[in-house]
C-alpha cells in the first residue's frame, strides 16, 4: 500500500492507504475529520470541497495519493478552535445554512472564490458556486453571506 | 444573556456546530466493531426472480451475511403497511394494498427495489459482494404511466390487483358542480400534468443499527424525519418486537422535505443483520441509489374544468385526477392524490360549487410519498393554470380576473366546498401588496429593455391557499436543572428548519429566561414519550404550541410557588415579562429566582416536589390552519434558445404570527427554490419501454443552482393570526412549493403569448420551450 504524508489543517500526517482511497475517505475515515461531507457519487454536489494547496477541490474527485505532499485545509481547520472565519461568521449572520449538510463545502468553496476575487458581484458569486448544491436555502442567503464574508475578508 | 421575543430574528443556535464541521450526521457516527451493509437493487422495472445464488458473494473474504427475500420471509417478518388517512375506496371497501416487504419476494416491481442485503467487514467488501450475487431474473414488460396502467387490458404490476387499481376518491358535490358548470356562460378545460419529482436532500439516507443481546434491545441511528412513528412500525409490524425495544435516534439530519418521513426497508434489514451478527451494522445510500430508492412525489395527471360567467365570475370547479403511486402504497402515498389534493381545491377563490375525484394506480416505478406540500402544490397548480388559461381564452386580464374572484375578508370565516375551514386572512390585501412590490408601473419599460437584448419578458401572479398537516399531537417537556440550565425536549423534528432556535425562542420569550440556557432535544424516542416528527408544516403549529403550553404550565406552577413566598393568595400573583408579582405591592420574583427556589425544599409550597416547575405536556391540534399568500414572478425567455431566466420574484405570505422572520424567510426561499426547480428543471423521468429512470443521477436530474434563483423580496402579512391555536401560527414550510410553480409557468407562458403558446407541461426546460415556440411559429 502506498504511503502518503501531507499537512492537514496545519498538522503533518502520514498513513499507508489503499491506492483507490479517495481523499474524502481518507479525511473522514482515517483522520476522522467528518466535517467534509459526501452528498453524491458523480462529483456534482460540492459537499466535499476542501482546500488543497489553497485551491478549492472536490475531495471525492481526488485520490488520497494525489494529495501526497500537499497542504490540505478542511472546514475544521478553517479557523482556530473556538473562532469563526469571517466567512463562517457571515453564513451565521445571514442565515446561509439550514440543515448544514452542504455548508462545509459551501463555505470552503466560498472562501476560495473570494480569495481569487476579493470583491465579487452577486452574479460572480452565483456563477462561482455553480459546483455546490444546496437543497434547503434556495441560495439567496448563501449569496448574501458570501458577499458579506467577502467584505469582512477585505477589511 | 439573550432574552428574545416572539418575532425576533434570533440567529441560529445550531449554526455553531454546522459551520465548523462538528455536526453529527449518521455517516459521521462510527460504532466499535461496526460492519458495513450494501443493498442489491433490482436493475429491472419488472422481473421474476427465479433464484438468488449468493455463494460466490459469501466466499469473498470479509463478507459476513447475505439476506434475500426468502430468508426474510422465513424469519416471519411482516410487511410495512400504509398509513394513508384515506384508506377506503368510494364504495367503502378498503384500498387495494399489496404487501410491501423489506426485500423483493418472487418478483421485483421497480428499478431500485431492494432484492438482497449484504453485510461485510468493510464497505469495499460489501460492494464486491453485491457484484458477486447471481440473481436469475426473468425480465417482464413494465408499465410506467398511471394513465396506461388504468386502461383495460393493461399489464399488471400485481397479479391479484385487477386493473392496477388502488383506490378512488371523491369530495364535494358532484351534481351541484355539474349543474353549475352547465349554467355557466363558459366552461374552460385544461389537462395538467404535475411532473414526478424527488426531494434530493443533500444528505442521502443512511442508518446504523446496533443490537444489544444483554438487554435484547436495538439502537437505531437513522436519517429520518419521524423517529416515533417509524419505530412503531418497525417494532409492531415488521420485526414483531415490543416498541420499547427499539431506541430510535435521528442525529443531525441533512434535509428531508418529506422523503425521509416514510418507513423504508433498510433500517429494518440492518436491525435484523445486527442481531444476527452481534455487531453494529452501518449503511449509507449512494446518491445514485437515492434516485431509485427515495420516495418520489407529485405525478398527478388532471383534467380541470372551470365554469365562468361573462362577467368573469368563477362558478364551478371540477377536477379529475389520476395519481401514480408507483409499485407499492408506501407509507402514506395513497393520501396525496386523494385527500391531499382535494382539500385545497380552488385556492383562495370563491366558488359556488366544487368537485374533486381521483383514481390512484400502481406502476412499475419508485413509489410515491409526500414531497414538500404533498397534494397542495398540485391543487394550487391546477387552479392557477386553469385561471390563466381562462383569462387567455376569454380575453380577461389575468390580474383583473384573479382580483375579481378572491374570497373577500368579509366572507370569512367560511367552509369551502371542499370542507376546508378558512377562518381568517385577507387575500385581496395580500394580492395587492404583492402587485405593489412587483412594480407593475415599471413593467413596460422592463419588457422593452428585455426586448432590446433579444429576450421576451413575462409576468404572472399566483395567489395560493393551502393547509397544514401531519401528526395531530405533539409533546413538549421542560426540565429545569439545579445549575440553571433548562432542557427542552419536543417530539417534532428539524431537518434543517432551525427548531433548536425557534423552539427555545418561544420558551425563553414566554418565561423571560436566557435563551442560551436552554438545551434542546429532539429526534429521539427516549427524549419524548411521543412525537410527530416533521411533515405538513406542522412544527410551529404543533411543536411550537406544545412549547407554549408547557410554558403556561411552568408559569402556573411558578405562581403557586411565588404565592407561597409572598405569603399571599395564588390568585393575586401575576406573571409578566419574566416576573411574578402582586400588583400594588413591591413583591416580585423573577422566573429565574422561582426556578432556583424550586430546588430549595424550604421554599416549596405544600404538594410541590423539588424541581417542581417542570412540565410535560401534549398539545393537540383542533383544526388545521390555513397558510396563504401570493407569489409573483418575472421571467425572460430566449426565443431562439428556449432558455428561461428568473429575473424578479416577490412573495407576500400570511403565516399568522411570525415567530422568527429570519428562519421564516429561509423556509420561503427554500420552498420557492424547490418550486422553481419543479417548474423549470426537475423531472424523475422513466423510459416507458424499459422502465429505467433516465434522470437517475445528479448529472441528469437538474437541481436549482445559485444562478437559477432570482433576486427575491419577501414580506409577511401579519394582520390575521389564526385563533385555531394559541400562538396564532399557520405553518410556513411548504407554501413556497404551492406558489412558485404556477407563478413561474404562467410567467413563461405570458412571455410567449405573442407566439400563441398557451400550455407547456413542467419542467419548462429549454428544449420544451424551444419546441413550443417552433411549433407555434
Ligand atoms: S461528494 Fe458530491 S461533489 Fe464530492
Ligand atoms: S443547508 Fe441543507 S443542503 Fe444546504
Amino acid at each position: 500500500m502506498p504511503r502518503i504524508s501531507l499537512t492537514v489543517n496545519g498538522k503533518p500526517v502520514a498513513h499507508e492507504v489503499e491506492a483507490r482511497t479517495l481523499l474524502v475517505q481518507y479525511l473522514r475515515e482515517t483522520l476522522k475529520l467528518t466535517g467534509t461531507h459526501v452528498g453524491c457519487d458523480t462529483s456534482q454536489c460540492g459537499a466535499c470541497v476542501v482546500h488543497v494547496d489553497g485551491r478549492a477541490v472536490k475531495s471525492c474527485t481526488m485520490l488520497a495519493v494525489q494529495a501526497d505532499g500537499a497542504r490540505v485545509t478542511t472546514i475544521e481547520g478553517l479557523a482556530p478552535a473556538g473562532k469563526l472565519h469571517p466567512m463562517q461568521q457571515a453564513f451565521h449572520e445571514n442565515h446561509g445554512l439550514q440543515c448544514g449538510f452542504c455548508t462545509p463545502g459551501m463555505v470552503m468553496a466560498s472562501v476560495a472564490l473570494v480569495q481569487g476575487n476579493p470583491d465579487p458581484t452577486d452574479a460572480q458569486v452565483r456563477h462561482g458556486l455553480e459546483g455546490n448544491l444546496c437543497r434547503c436555502t434556495g441560495y439567496q442567503n448563501i449569496v448574501k453571506a458570501v458577499l458579506a464574508g467577502a467584505k469582512a475578508m477585505r477589511t | 444573556m439573550l432574552k428574545p421575543h416572539i418575532g425576533d430574528s434570533v440567529l441560529r443556535h445550531e449554526d455553531a456546530r454546522f459551520l465548523t464541521g462538528r455536526g453529527t450526521y449518521v455517516d459521521d457516527i462510527t460504532l466499535p466493531n461496526q460492519a458495513f451493509a450494501a443493498v442489491l437493487r433490482s436493475p429491472h422495472a419488472h422481473a421474476r426472480i427465479n433464484g438468488i445464488d449468493a455463494s460466490a458473494a459469501l466466499a469473498i473474504s470479509g463478507v459476513l451475511l447475505v439476506v434475500t427475500g426468502e430468508d426474510w420471509l422465513k424469519q416471519g417478518f411482516g410487511p410495512i403497511p400504509t398509513k394513508s388517512a384515506v384508506n377506503k375506496k368510494r364504495d367503502g371497501s378498503p384500498l387495494n394494498e399489496p404487501p410491501r416487504h423489506c426485500l423483493a419476494i418472487g418478483k421485483a416491481r421497480h428499478v431500485g427495489e431492494a432484492v438482497a442485503l449484504v453485510v461485510a467487514e468493510s464497505h469495499a467488501a460489501a460492494l464486491n459482494a453485491l457484484d458477486a450475487i447471481d440473481v436469475d431474473y426473468e425480465a417482464l414488460p413494465a408499465v410506467t404511466d398511471a394513465r396506461k396502467a388504468l386502461e383495460p387490458g393493461a399489464l399488471l404490476v400485481w397479479d391479484d390487483i385487477p386493473g392496477n387499481f388502488c383506490l378512488d376518491f371523491e369530495l364535494g358535490d358532484k351534481a351541484a358542480t355539474e349543474a353549475s358548470l352547465k349554467a355557466s356562460d363558459h366552461v374552460v378545460e385544461l389537462d395538467v400534468v404535475n411532473n414526478r419529482v424527488t426531494a434530493v436532500p443533500i444528505e442521502p439516507r443512511g442508518a446504523i443499527a446496533s443490537y444489544d443481546a444483554k438487554t435484547d434491545c436495538y439502537t437505531l441511528y437513522n436519517a429520518t424525519q419521524n423517529v416515533h412513528a417509524n419505530r412503531d412500525t418497525f417494532a409492531e409490524k415488521v420485526l414483531h418486537v415490543p416498541k420499547e425495544k427499539i431506541h430510535h435516534i435521528a442525529p443531525d439530519v441533512g434535509g428531508g422535505f418529506g422523503v425521509k418521513n416514510g418507513v423504508y426497508p433498510e433500517p429494518a434489514l440492518l436491525m435484523y443483520a445486527s442481531r444476527k451478527l452481534g455487531r453494529p451494522v452501518k449503511w449509507i445510500n449512494t446518491r445514485s441509489e437515492s434516485f431509485v430508492s427515495d420516495s418520489h412525489g407529485r405525478n398527478q395527471m388532471s383534467k380541470v374544468r372551470l365554469g365562468i360567467n361573462k362577467d368573469g365570475k368563477f362558478q364551478a370547479l371540477y377536477t379529475e385526477t389520476i395519481g401514480d403511486l408507483g409499485a407499492f402504497c408506501w407509507t402514506v402515498g395513497p393520501f396525496t392524490p386523494t385527500g391531499g389534493s382535494a382539500r385545497t381545491q380552488g385556492g383562495p377563490y370563491a366558488f359556488k360549487a366544487m368537485y374533486y375525484c381521483s383514481k390512484a394506480a400502481f406502476t412499475n416505478t419508485m413509489p410515491m410519498d409526500p414531497y414538500r406540500g404533498a397534494g397542495r402544490p398540485e391543487a394550487s397548480f391546477q387552479i392557477e393554470r386553469i385561471v390563466e388559461c381562462a383569462a387567455r381564452k376569454l380575453g380577461f386580464d389575468p390580474v383583473e380576473l384573479r382580483r375579481k374572484n378572491l374570497i373577500p375578508p368579509t366572507s370569512l370565516p367560511l367552509k369551502t366546498a371542499m370542507g376546508l375551514d378558512v377562518d381568517c386572512g385577507d387575500f385581496p390585501q395580500v394580492f395587492e401588496r404583492t402587485l405593489a412590490l412587483s412594480d407593475r408601473a415599471g413593467y413596460a419599460k422592463r419588457v422593452e429593455e428585455s426586448r432590446r437584448k433579444g429576450w421576451l419578458r413575462g409576468f404572472a401572479i399566483a395567489p395560493y391557499m393551502e393547509c397544514t398537516g401531519g401528526g395531530p399531537k405533539e409533546f413538549a417537556g421542560v426540565r429545569f436543572q439545579k445549575d440553571g440550565s433548562v432542557e427542552l425536549a419536543v417530539g417534532s423534528q428539524s431537518t434543517g428548519m432551525g427548531h433548536e432556535t425557534s423552539m427555545p425562542q418561544i420558551l425563553a420569550a414566554r418565561l423571560g429566561i436566557d435563551f442560551e440556557s436552554i438545551k434542546y432535544r429532539q429526534g429521539d424516542t427516549e427524549a419524548t414519550p411521543l412525537g410527530g416528527g416533521h411533515g405538513g408544516s406542522r412544527n410551529l403549529e404543533l411543536g411550537g404550541n406544545a412549547v407554549h403550553q408547557a410554558a403556561s404550565e411552568v408559569i402556573e406552577k411558578g405562581r403557586k410557588l411565588a404565592a407561597h413566598q409572598f405569603d399571599t393568595d395564588e390568585a393575586k400573583v401575576q406573571f409578566e415579562d419574566g416576573h411574578f408579582f402582586v400588583p400594588g405591592t413591591n413583591q416580585t420574583m423573577t422566573m429565574r429566582e422561582a426556578i432556583e427556589a424550586s430546588f430549595d425544599p424550604s421554599k416549596l409550597p405544600e404538594g410541590m416536589a423539588p424541581g417542581g416547575l417542570d412540565a410535560n405536556t401534549t398539545y393537540e391540534r383542533g383544526v388545521i390552519s390555513i397558510p396563504n399568500g401570493c407569489h409573483a414572478a418575472e421571467v425572460e425567455v430566449g426565443p431562439e434558445t428556449g432558455v428561461v431566466r428568473m429575473v424578479g420574484y416577490w412573495v407576500v405570505d400570511d403565516f399568522g404570527t411570525i415567530i422568527n422572520p429570519l428562519l421564516c424567510d429561509g423556509q420561503v426561499m427554500g420552498g420557492t427554490a424547490q418550486g422553481i426547480g419543479q417548474a423549470l428543471l426537475e423531472v424523475a423521468h422513466y423510459d416507458p419501454e424499459s422502465g429505467q429512470m433516465v434522470t437517475g443521477s445528479l448529472t441528469d436530474y437538474a437541481l436549482p443552482r445559485a444562478d437559477t434563483m432570482p433576486p427575491m423580496t419577501i414580506e409577511y402579512y401579519e394582520g390575521a393570526p389564526t385563533k385555531k391555536n394559541p400562538l396564532g401560527v399557520k405553518g410556513a414550510g411548504e407554501a413556497g412549493c404551492c406558489g412558485a410553480p404556477p407563478a413561474v409557468v404562467n410567467a413563461v407562458l405570458d412571455a410567449l403569448k405573442d407566439y400563441g403558446v398557451t400550455h407547456i407541461d413542467m419542467p419548462l426546460t429549454p428544449e420544451k420551450v424551444w419546441r413550443a415556440i417552433r411549433a407555434a411559429r
